[in-house]
């Protein structure tokens, strides 16, 4: 009996403590499940993943504004959730809005997006753009998605900089190279490059160098053809057709900061807001980290001229944000209700006017950010390429090929091992 | 009985062999307690300067953040991150959330493995325990990533794609590891002071809860604080298993502030400032419990 009385006391603190951490936890299961089970009657729930961060707070009022305007969809934003696993469990988001990349490329190609074509919206597309869509990804007579927001990327320049330099625009090679002695000469860097961050390099210099003097689309067809038999002596291999872009991309390298190798992307922000240079090869996506550190920059933008022809001039575009609806959403009505709620003209304007991105109808209003109008001439006249690093898939580290490049190795040697990463891919999908 | 002579013979040769080494070689000894602090001094640097780091990147303002400083003073002190990383997480619910799912895990793990332990180590003989034994170390070797997609389908099957699945796939994963440390300790406790409680007429159960889990406690405080943290910080089970965005945990929420484009360091910081909390409280409440824990099966 004296034996087990002090012993029976910690015991039951500590049984109870077990079971309040359990009624703890079934309170709350069932307070969490209670918002999930409130909506039956007509109305409608719909998921809507948005896979831009920094817009999360904008749609969230956008969804106010359409809850406001009916009452029979709901919408729930979701920008945590794993896609796959969401395709996985057949439970995909009704409505998604996502870079239109390779991320979303094998969903498209294995037809888990329905099709769209038969929707008014589809058909005020600028007719421009499906071509993009359909380099990326595509399934045969389907429209799987329609594009929301377009970035075009090209060169940033501080025009304030220029202006105490007399310097015009380059148009053509020999005029950006007139440009950057005269910088130098000044002992102003021309460029600011950010070579620590790979990306950086892959989706400036490499894409802007190849851009400018590649036909991509038909560059990449004939690499299609060519399949497991691309390699320095094909018809089209990244050894034949990249030399002369790259051997280019190596001379720039040698026009920027003295510390580039050891700069990363956030850097490079910093210092270009201070004026630590000239140009700043990055998209739009920069100009509002520099505005963090520098709100009122003079900025503006030009391709970069890589051949001696302006009529070459051509600026790099991504289709950022794209929408599409899956095959298995059980709710696609309603998922398409919301989506003509965000593709009505003035709601898609003004996320454009205010992301710095450009319009996808043809009676889109031009670029509203000032910074962006030295690129509305090119993108309306459909000037344009996709990155070839963005076409170039996943699995070949064609960044890395690109960084070392930047960092001083010989073009050739890297072009020929990305030759034989695209035939040996190739083949492993064949 | 047992219970009071065991801990007698301990508590005199502890210190006697602790105390008898500093009189006989002082100097050697004193000069060795200078080095180790220097080195623990150094290393306590390691978490403490990234804490200073975190502490004041989170009350900057984000112009501050972003001009390459990281260890300059916010001026002007700002409380805009902690009021953006409030709402943009939810942070009262997605808090919730993450408190349930660890409270859960380190109830669960701690019952089941030492269960397991206890019935693992008595029948030892046996061999269908034997082999469970070997069969739940084997676990250890088998990461989540590897089965992930199959407990995406599976969870998704049963309806168990909410925090209560990811809880349960927590108790699995830390049941191998945890019940190897209860086993451990287990074969450690003399077999005389159960069958005394036997003699006395104590079923089974009573042995267990009575007896054998109170002496349990240091190591039950062990796996604890293992089962809290895995639970706490992981990012990859809740992304992967919840489907409901409103049910998701603090660190998967927490990974919006950083993309490739953008950098809001003063958010992020706030925001981790904020989930680092907890894990902080229950370690400096638990770890006095860890070190007797340590020091207990040490002397055994």
């Amino acid at each position: 009996m004296q034996s087990t009385t002090p012993a029976a006391q910690p015991g039951l603190s500590r049984r109870s403590f077990l079971f309040g951490a359990a009624a703890l936890g079934a309170g709350l299961s069932m307070a969490g499940c209670a918002p999930g089970q409130g909506s039956g009657g007509k109305t409608t729930t719909i998921t809507f993943y948005v896979s831009k961060p920094e817009v999360i707070g904008y749609f969230d009022g956008l969804i106010k504004q359409f809850h406001a305007s009916q009452d029979t969809v709901r919408v729930i934003r979701d920008s945590t959730s794993s896609m796959s696993a969401d395709f996985v469990r057949n439970q995909p988001p009704d409505l998604g809005c996502w870079n239109y990349n390779f991320s979303v490329a094998a969903f498209v190609r294995h037809g888990a997006l329905s099709d769209l074509s038969d929707m008014a919206e589809a058909k005020s597309i600028n007719p421009k753009l499906w071509p993009l869509l359909q380099q990326t990804a595509t399934y045969p007579g389907r429209t799987s998605a329609i594009p929301y927001s377009v970035m075009a990327a090209s060169v940033i320049y501080n025009k304030d900089m220029f202006a105490r330099y007399g310097l015009a625009v380059p148009t053509t090679w020999s005029q950006l190279q007139a440009v950057c002695r005269t910088l130098q000469g000044a002992g102003i860097s021309p460029f600011y490059n950010t070579l620590k961050d790979n990306w950086t390099v892959a989706q400036g210099m490499f894409d802007y160098s190849v851009g400018g003097m590649v036909d991509i689309p038909r560059f990449f067809s004939a690499l299609d053809a060519e399949g497991t038999s691309v390699r320095a002596g094909s018809a089209a291999s990244f050894h034949k057709d990249f030399q002369g872009p790259m051997q280019h991309m190596s001379q720039l390298a040698l026009l920027a900061n003295q510390d580039a190798a050891s700069r990363g992307y956030g850097d490079g922000n910093l210092a270009f807001a201070q004026g630590k240079a000239a140009m700043y090869l990055q998209g739009p996506w920069a100009l509002n980290e520099i505005a963090k550190t520098a709100p009122t920059m003079n900025l503006g933008t030009f391709p970069l001229p890589v051949t001696e022809d302006p009529a070459d001039l051509k600026v790099r575009v991504n289709v950022d944000l794209a929408l599409w609806i899956p095959e298995a959403s059980k709710k696609k009505a309603a998922a398409r209700q919301f989506l003509s709620f965000l593709m009505q003209p003035e709601v898609n304007d003004k996320y454009n006017a205010d992301n710095n991105g450009f319009g996808v109808r043809t009676d889109s209003p031009p670029a509203r950010n000032p910074a962006l109008a030295g690129m509305q001439k090119y993108y309306d006249g459909a000037a344009f390429y996709l990155g070839a690093s963005q076409l170039i898939p996943a699995s070949i580290p064609v960044a890395d090929y690109a960084q070392a490049i930047a960092l001083g190795s010989a073009p050739g040697p890297e072009l020929a091992t990305l030759d034989s990463d695209w035939s040996r891919l190739a083949l492993r999908n064949a | 009985m047992s219970t009071q002579v065991m801990p007698a013979p301990a508590t005199h040769t502890a210190p006697a062999t602790a105390g008898s080494r500093p009189r006989r070689r002082p100097s050697r000894a004193q000069r060795g307690s200078w080095a180790l602090t220097i080195i623990l001094a150094l290393c306590s640097l390691t978490v403490l300067v990234p804490l200073y780091a975190s502490c004041v990147m989170a009350f900057k303002t984000t112009r501050q953040a972003v001009d390459g400083n990281a260890f300059s003073l916010p001026f002007p002190l700002s409380l805009d991150g902690f009021v953006q990383a409030w709402t943009l997480t939810d942070f009262p619910r997605s808090f919730a959330i993450s408190v349930f799912i660890a409270a859960v895990t380190v109830a669960g793990t701690i019952a089941l493995s030492s269960f397991a332990a206890f019935a693992i180590s008595h029948n030892w003989e046996n061999r269908v325990f034997r082999w469970s034994f070997f069969y739940l170390l084997a676990a250890m070797f088998l990461p989540f990533p590897v089965v992930a997609l199959s407990q995406v389908k599976l969870t998704g099957m049963v309806h168990l794609d909410n925090p209560v699945g990811v809880a349960i796939l927590h108790i699995m994963f830390q049941l191998s590891f945890s019940v190897m440390l209860f086993t451990a300790f287990l074969r450690s406790i003399p077999t005389e002071l159960e069958e005394s409680a036997r003699i006395d007429g104590a079923s089974t159960w009573q042995v267990f809860w009575r007896l054998v889990f109170p002496l349990l406690a240091p190591m039950s405080a062990t796996v604890g604080i293992f089962a809290f943290l895995a639970s706490w910080n992981d990012y990859m089970m809740p992304t992967l298993i919840t489907a409901d965005p409103a049910l998701q945990t603090l660190p998967v929420l927490q990974n919006i502030f950083q993309t490739q484009f953008s950098n809001n360091y003063n958010v992020s910081f706030a925001s981790y400032l904020m989930a680092m909390a907890p894990a902080i409280i229950v370690y400096l409440i638990s770890q006095r419990w860890v070190m007797s824990g340590l020091t207990q099966g040490a002397i055994k």
